[in-house]
């Protein structure tokens, strides 16, 4: 029989990414912190791991009251690092 | 393990290729020197997302609605279905155009109702009437089911997060006025049980929305660690006629006469057993102390959990000259945990999420379940007896009320 798929369309559209750098030297690397527990210690290990990869960059820290909330300050982070970690898990 | 997630989060971004580097799970639970040690061993990866140009995204367009061929047997039906992605594991009923036809009506099939997340699906009339179809509603049906998608979309729902968090949450949708009584969907006896059709299919049409539309899928986008039970289906009405107050949608600005679907991202019920209290203060213990417990979200998150109360105890309580307000207002004032009774890892985790209510507090301050008194909704449900529920919500949420539109 013929029946009719239950997904519908969905939202496409892509964005471009920013170009990488070929180098962190000097570069701002940002954390974006998403309060759940050991998201800080497993991000700033691997910054502090770039850090030591990458002369003269430094970790610029952010955090969000709550995984589960939007990052109301997404603008403040783009502005105020280079690169940024953040992570998603449990 | 949360690779699909994060990949369908960065997707609905609009960056598909966004670069991921995955840890093993899990995260949290672990001294954080193991946590460390995890993170030692990608930083070469992390480097290299981070200074090598990412391949280009690949056209990725959600499915259309299309009309595909599927066994003609039911019981093969069955399997196939769920081989497809389309099914929650109940058997569900062949979607054909003549039957999505006969749900819509003369509706415009192509109106727009929503994008829901986290896949950013396209909620038109025919994808829901579509879904509606697997779930064994009827054209009577899709009016309500409409509203409720309505709902869940507004951004104070916070549905991306309802849909993927590893809390055990789904939509409960929650009917009031006239088009409750017309479709019959029950408040009464067993209202969240078994054996009422308009409770099972608006539920489960909308949870089947929340799968295949908005792109929630079980295990995969959907965490839920265990799930619960009425992610099959999750729906009821308020017993207006038993209850001696003004109902959900009045309470909320709606008139009696207006029918309204309420959803909530709510956990699923607690049982509260009162045989003995005879007046409002007595029953209050109860409640308050089933409501406030150290495992649940809204005693860090807030939020706005329920509290289903049975037309006997409702009874009992308005007997004393209590109001809602009254009620929620007693609640509040007992429900609360005393901070020591979590651990002190969890403590220091609730701080920077709910400042208002940890931060720089004594070891026994005790902590109210939501931020204030109003906060707790009240509903009246069920049949006789003298059993109230209480329903946690995911915290992170606000229920959200609409009117049905009836005109298609």
């Amino acid at each position: 029989m013929r029946v009719l798929t239950p997904f519908g369309a969905a939202a496409g559209d892509t964005r471009p990414l920013a170009r990488r750098r070929p180098s962190l030297a000097g570069l701002r690397i940002g954390i974006l912190d998403n309060s759940k527990p050991n998201a800080i210690a497993l991000l700033e290990q691997v910054a502090e791991g770039l850090v030591a990869r990458a002369e003269g960059a430094r970790i610029v820290r952010w955090q969000k009251p709550g995984a589960s909330l939007p990052a109301t300050i997404i603008d403040e982070v783009a502005a105020g690092a280079d690169v940024v970690l953040t992570a998603s898990a449990d | 393990m949360f690779v699909p997630l994060g990949a369908s989060v960065a997707a609905s971004y609009g960056m598909p290729n966004l670069p991921l580097v995955t840890v093993p799970h899990p995260i949290g639970g672990l001294e954080p020197k193991l946590v460390r040690a995890k993170a030692e061993r990608i930083v070469d990866q992390v480097f290299m997302a981070l200074t090598t140009d990412p391949m280009a995204p690949a056209a990725v367009r959600g499915p259309a609605d299309e009309a595909v061929t599927a066994p003609d047997d039911l019981d093969a039906f069955q399997v196939w279905a769920m081989t497809e992605g389309w099914g929650d594991g109940l058997p569900v009923l062949p979607p054909t155009a003549e039957r999505v036809a006969r749900i819509l009506g003369g509706a415009a099939a192509d109106t727009l109702v929503a994008e829901l997340q986290p896949r950013r699906g396209f909620a038109t009339l025919r994808a829901i009437a579509i879904n509606a179809a697997l779930a064994g509603a009827g054209p009577e049906h899709l009016p309500v089911i409409v509203a409720a998608i309505r709902a869940l979309a507004d951004p104070a729902f916070n549905l991306k997060a309802v849909q993927t968090t590893t809390h055990p949450c789904t939509p409960l949708v929650i009917v009031n006025g006239p088009i409750a009584r017309r479709l019959g969907v029950s408040g009464g006896a067993n209202a969240l049980g078994n054996g009422h059709r308009a409770n099972a299919v608006i539920g489960r049409s909308v949870r089947l929305v929340c799968q295949n539309i908005g792109g929630a899928i079980p295990g995969q986008t959907d965490r839920a660690t265990q799930g619960h039970p009425g992610k099959f289906t999750y729906c009821l009405a308020e017993n207006e006629a038993e209850s001696p107050w003004e109902p959900l949608h009045v309470e909320r600005g709606f008139a009696r006469e207006d029918s309204c679907v309420t959803v909530c991202g709510s956990e699923g019920p607690h049982n509260v057993n009162d045989h003995g209290s005879i007046n409002a203060e007595g029953l209050v213990r109860a409640i308050s102390g089933t409501l406030a417990t150290t495992g649940s979200n809204n005693m860090y998150s807030g939020g706005e959990p329920l509290m289903l109360i049975g037309p006997e105890h409702a009874a009992t309580i308005a007997g004393s000259g209590w109001s809602k307000a009254d009620l929620k207002r007693a609640v509040w004032e007992r429900a609360k945990v005393r901070l020591d009774r979590w651990g002190p890892e969890t403590r220091a985790r609730f701080v920077p999420i709910d400042p208002e209510r940890f931060r720089d507090k004594p070891l026994d301050h005790e902590v109210h379940v939501s931020h204030r008194p109003e906060d707790l909704m009240v509903v009246v449900a069920g049949g006789p007896g003298k059993h109230s529920a209480v329903i946690p919500t995911f915290g992170h949420t606000k229920s959200v009320t609409v009117r049905v539109s009836e005109s298609g």
